[in-house]
């Protein structure tokens, strides 16, 4: 009994921050291009090219900076393909999506094969691991000093992003534009509102976002690239986007439920005899509970109006006996 | 007088419908009249205007605007122009506020930063101007659809615009709402502003327009003063030969209640009311309208009848059987035919052939159906069959449907619907975006239908429609049927209070 009330530990919030991270880096993208109305579902393969590029070109630069620059270049760069793609040749972003998630898992793995003679996973000793930045003042503070400090800087960037996200997003004529196009693209086009500029935006941008978050994998959480390293990441972001009700504080919050799902089953191997196996899956359970959550908002809300449209009329028809 | 705007030889050429929507069209409209557009639907009137808008990229034309050549490729371009247009179906977010909808692309703002105490004092401000009073706060969703419309006359107004086009802004209104849309407009005028007023229907034209350009099949074909012309002349030039207006039919011979619907309700797909404690009947021999304006749980009602949605309280009978819980095809069996509101969609499968289309009620049935295996052969004798009784103009036996026009779209359902000499007929908008000759053919057809026996519940928004063919007619408001009118001495203006909610004076017994 006591074991199990030790995994809750400083420790244990720390990696859910952390583990958090690329999640919600990803789920801002993915927020983001759901409030312009263009479905954004390769933020997997996005994320996994953002890991493999970003360690390869930390190695070849011999900057760990430079890395995730490229990572994230490139990243905006395979976004704003996907926006010329759907724009110009009306391809479906889907397809395009399971095309560009089934290329990049093979891609990062063949190259990784003819670069470094490596199939699994593969580092070296010269790269540079991100630093963890340890806050003056605030990390002296009890307890709050080590829930707050001491992470790297893609942590307190993803925190940035999502508020600054949502300044946009509701403060901002630009924000405003940016729903409107994908609540309704023709009222804003016609009022003179360039929704293919916003809709590429929003691709390229997420595009980035991921490739940051996979880059944190690779240079920022380890200091390795390793075969499928996104391993589901990106749709758990897809998960976190939609729990959030697509608004960045929203995705905040639902990304640290996935980041903290992941760090607890990380938490229990370690301190329960429960069988491995069965722990790790547990963070799935957590994200197919959410999906089956969302899918059934809707249904449940309809069918409580529903029952509830039913008494009234009840109560109606007790109150005065009804025409005819 | 100087003219406001020109537009000289334009074309248009829709590769996708194979249609030519504007073929060499003239138009000219001077400054502070209001002029309208008229044609049937499919005439090319919203093409003509797109095109004005910038919406869309004419093949052929010129444009000009106070005596001025013009290039219009976007709509930024016609808005820079000072020309603005309020859409048939209307351009707006459904989350956002009044406020926020008129000043969608032109928001104040302190470096990129919203300022909204200041956006609702603008529009506030706008709306006194020009005496539309709007809630710069609402949301657009709770709206009703004349509000809309007030949104998107001031979202025009507030982007100086000098020339207004209404693309059929009548189509969704309530009588007592195109009287106030009637005034406004006028006053518009008087203000100096250019209005250009769609619409097909002609006493809206001759209430409201100081000129007319009538087009049809793409083309314009001619333009007149409306004080130089007549309804009938509008008609004969809009269709191109002279039009029934009325619907000759016979006294109705009314016999047994082939439906009865008893205290119904139904809720929509949102869970909220939208039919409550509904109770009419349909006899044998006649026709029984439901006016209203659309939205008011028509569709709702529809689909329990039909039974596509389950009822939330209430039975339902068809011949004296009861048939609250009966399937579709239970139902179909027991004589009920559905002309639905959407025969693209919901009507027809415009992916199969027409003999698949005319079976897939009664594909069942021994005649098409052998162990499972569809007999290719009757469904042929069967559809070519259809065709001749319905004179299906361009189907063939076993061919696509997906290029037919509306008219004979709808031919494909009606043909489909009463084959099978139904007792009980849903028709729901049966004749909405159809052009005259089509129109005529559909209201022959119920006509005939009720002639023979059937009892009909006739659903539309046209009360020029329901007052035609209606033996009974019953509006309904919310949900509920407010009031019951004899279509024979019921004024325009009584069902138009009854539609919009208010008491019925002299309440008509229900049969
Ligand atoms: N975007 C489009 N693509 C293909 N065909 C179109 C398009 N817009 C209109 N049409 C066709 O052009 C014709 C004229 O349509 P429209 O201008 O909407 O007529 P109206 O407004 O007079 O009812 C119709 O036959 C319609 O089907
Ligand atoms: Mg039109």
């Amino acid at each position: 009994m006591e074991g199990f009330f030790s995994v809750f530990t400083i420790e244990l919030f720390n990696s859910g921050i952390r583990l958090a991270t690329p999640i919600l880096l990803a789920a801002l993208g993915g927020a983001l291009c759901n409030k312009a109305g263009v479905l954004n579902l390769a933020l997997e393969s996005k994320m996994l090219l953002g890991a493999f590029l970003g360690i390869v070109a930390a190695y070849y630069f011999g900057n760990t900076y430079l890395g995730i620059l490229v990572a994230v270049i490139a990243g905006g760069l395979l976004g704003w393909l996907f926006a010329f793609l759907y724009h110009r040749y009306q391809v479906d972003l889907v397809i395009l999506a399971i095309a560009l998630n089934l290329i990049i898992l093979e891609l990062t793995v063949y190259i990784m094969r003819v670069l470094f003679g490596q199939t699994g996973s593969w580092s070296d000793p010269s790269i540079v691991r991100v630093p963890d930045i340890h806050i003056p003042i605030i990390q002296d503070i009890p307890v709050i000093g080590g829930l707050l400090s001491g992470y790297n800087f893609f942590v307190y960037l993803s925190w940035a992003i999502a508020i600054t996200l949502y300044v946009v997003l509701y403060h901002t004529t630009f924000g405003r534009h940016i729903r409107a196009v994908g609540e309704n693209k023709e009222a804003a086009e016609t009022v003179g509102i360039n929704a293919r500029r916003i809709q590429t935006l929003a691709l390229v941008l997420s595009g980035m976002l991921a490739a940051l978050g996979g880059a944190f994998l690779s240079v920022g959480h380890l200091k390795l690239f390793t075969r499928n390293m996104s391993n589901g990441r990106g749709w758990t972001a897809i998960a976190a986007a939609l729990f959030g009700l697509n608004h960045p504080i929203g995705t905040f919050f639902a990304s640290l439920f996935f980041g903290f799902a992941d760090a607890f089953s990380v938490r229990i191997q370690n301190v329960t005899d429960l069988p491995p196996n069965l722990v790790e899956i547990l963070p799935n359970f957590a994200t197919v509970l959410v999906l089956v959550l969302i899918a059934l908002r809707e249904t449940v809300t309809r069918s409580m109006a529903r029952s509830r449209s039913r008494a009234q009329i009840r109560a109606a028809a007790d109150e005065k006996p009804g025409p005819a | 007088m100087a003219l406001a705007l020109e537009m000289k030889g334009i074309s248009k050429y829709f590769a996708s419908t194979d249609v030519r929507a504007n073929d060499q069209v003239d138009f000219a409209v001077e400054a502070g009249e209001v002029h309208a557009l008229v044609g049937e639907n499919g005439a090319g009137k919203t093409t003509l205007m797109s095109i004005l808008y910038g919406l869309v990229r004419p093949d052929a034309g010129e444009i000009k605007v106070d005596g001025q050549p013009v290039q219009i490729h976007r709509p930024d371009d016609a808005i820079r122009h000072g020309i603005g247009m309020v859409h048939q179906h209307f351009k707006l977010v459904p989350s956002f506020t009044v406020a926020q909808s008129i000043m969608l692309g032109m928001e104040p703002n302190r470096g990129g930063f919203l300022t909204p105490n200041e956006e609702n004092r603008i529009v506030s401000e706008l709306a006194e101007r020009h005496g539309l009073p709007v809630d710069p706060k609402a949301r657009i969703r709770d709206l009703p659809v004349g509000m809309q419309q007030r949104v998107e006359i001031l979202k025009v107004l507030e982007r100086k615009a000098k020339i207004l086009v209404l693309d059929e802004p009548t189509a969704v209104l309530t009588p007592q709402e195109v009287a106030e849309l009637m005034r406004v407009v006028r006053n518009l005028s008087q203000a100096g502003f250019t209005v250009i007023f769609i619409t097909h229907k002609l006493l809206e034209v001759v209430r409201v327009a100081d000129r007319v350009t009538v087009m049809r099949g793409g083309r314009n074909v001619g333009s007149k003063a409306v004080a130089e012309t007549t309804v009938p002349e509008l008609a004969r030039m809009m269709v191109g030969r002279e039009v029934l207006l009325k619907v000759n039919k016979a006294p109705r011979q009314p016999g047994p209640v082939v439906f009865a619907a008893d205290d119904v309700s139904v809720t929509d797909v949102r869970g909220f009311p939208a039919v409550t404690r509904v109770s009419f009947e349909v006899r044998a021999g006649e026709i029984v309208g439901i006016a209203g304006v659309s939205g008011n749980g028509q569709t709702e009602l529809v689909e329990a009848v039909t039974g596509m949605r389950a009822l939330d309280g209430g039975r339902l009978a068809l011949n004296a059987k009861d048939a609250t819980s009966l399937s579709v095809r239970q139902r179909r069996n027991a004589g009920l035919a559905h002309i639905p509101e959407d025969r693209i969609h919901v009507g027809l499968n415009l992916e199969t052939n027409l003999d698949e289309n005319l079976i897939v009620s009664r594909y069942k049935l021994g005649q098409f159906n052998r162990a499972g295996f569809l007999n290719r052969r009757s469904m042929r004798d069967f559809a070519i069959d259809v065709i001749k009784r319905f004179s299906i103009a361009a189907a063939v036996p076993g061919g696509g449907i997906s290029r037919l026009s509306g008219g004979n779209m709808q031919k494909v359902v009606i043909g489909r619907e009463l084959a099978g000499e139904p007792t009980f007929i849903v028709a729901n908008q049966p004749t909405r975006g159809l052009d005259v000759g089509s129109i005529e053919f559909v209201h022959r057809s119920l006509v005939d239908a009720r002639d023979r026996g059937a009892g009909i519940l006739l659903v539309s928004v046209e009360l020029e429609e329901i007052l035609a063919l209606s033996d009974r007619v019953l509006v309904m408001y919310r949900g509920q049927i407010q009031g019951e009118v004899d279509p024979a001495t019921a004024t325009e203006e009584q069902i138009g209070l009854l539609m919009a909610g208010a008491q019925p004076e002299t309440t008509a017994p229900t049969a």
